[in-house]
């Protein structure tokens, strides 16, 4: 029988990370590392911005909560992740994500019961406007 | 140049054909701050019950950013969406694909929407996805 799936950590926000500025450099070596060839995302210049999944290189001081329900499961598998993309990189933009537990649900599989623990991550500038909103799906069984 | 207007429902995007290099995969982790061994060789994934060094996720999503965006550079892809079925592994043959499923345009804004895959050489559907790309 399982365990009812315990939502007391939705909404609860467990990283808030701003980081140093953006440099052409952090923006050109993402780009090339996934082959980019798009002049605006590629080529140093004053016209450099970042490519779109930019906000996927930055790492906050948290990847999950401490106080997740520990009856989740023994493994965690990253199930996919969804992203909104706001408005562009610069060089020199200083850009704060804030994760919070989304939503948590269970699902039952061929191979069993698995719970689904969705992360939000918001993105912005320092003009506190929305760079992006990235929600990733960790499946645990 | 793509416009909004020339695009048709069930139009196919070309596709992106790729074979990932353990050196890509650890600089695409590296640049993407993702430090986790599985993403930096074959001993260190093993290490950790894996077959051997994976791609991160990320670097899926990115791959589908890429097509969309070198198919339409005057388009703004506003939306990404990726389920991860599958491992994705360098040294193997690889094609993201997109097809056009829906256009729609109101007062705020003309947007395409995409379905998106990534499979293997022998036709494993490795990741699968979603994307909107919005034109002016």
């Amino acid at each position: 029988m399982s365990v009812p799936v315990d939502r007391s950590v939705v909404g609860q926000e467990f990283d808030r990370t701003t980081f140093p500025p953006v440099t052409a450099d952090d923006i050109l070596a993402y780009a090339a590392a996934y082959g980019e060839t798009d002049a605006g995302w590629s080529r140093p210049g004053p016209d450099l911005t970042a490519p779109p999944t930019f906000s996927f290189s930055l790492r906050g001081s948290h990847f999950m909560p401490k106080n997740l329900p520990t009856h989740l499961g023994r493994h965690a598998f990253d199930a996919g992740k969804d992203i909104e993309i706001g408005v562009a990189v610069r060089p020199g933009d200083v850009l704060t994500a804030v994760s919070t537990v989304h939503d948590i649900y269970e699902k039952t599989g061929r191979t069993g019961a698995m719970t689904f623990v969705v992360f939000r991550t918001a993105v912005t500038n320092e003009r506190d406007e929305t760079v992006a909103v990235i929600d990733q799906k960790m499946m645990f069984r | 140049m793509i416009s909004f207007a020339v695009v048709e429902v069930g139009d196919d995007l070309p596709p992106l054909r790729l074979t990932l290099s353990t050196e890509q995969v650890r600089a695409y982790a590296e640049a993407a701050n993702m430090p986790g061994g599985r993403f930096m060789s074959d001993a260190a994934a093993q290490a950790e019950g894996l077959p051997g060094q994976i791609a991160p996720g990320n670097f899926s999503l990115a791959l589908f950013g890429r097509l969309l965006t070198a198919w339409a550079p005057a388009a703004r892809l506003s939306r990404l969406s990726a389920t991860f079925r599958a491992l994705v592994r360098p040294g193997v043959p690889l094609i993201a694909s997109a097809v056009v499923t829906e256009k729609h345009a109101s007062d705020h804004g003309a947007f395409v929407e995409c379905d998106l895959v990534l499979e293997s050489g022998d036709g494993d559907r490795l990741v699968t996805g979603t994307a909107t790309l919005a034109f002016d």
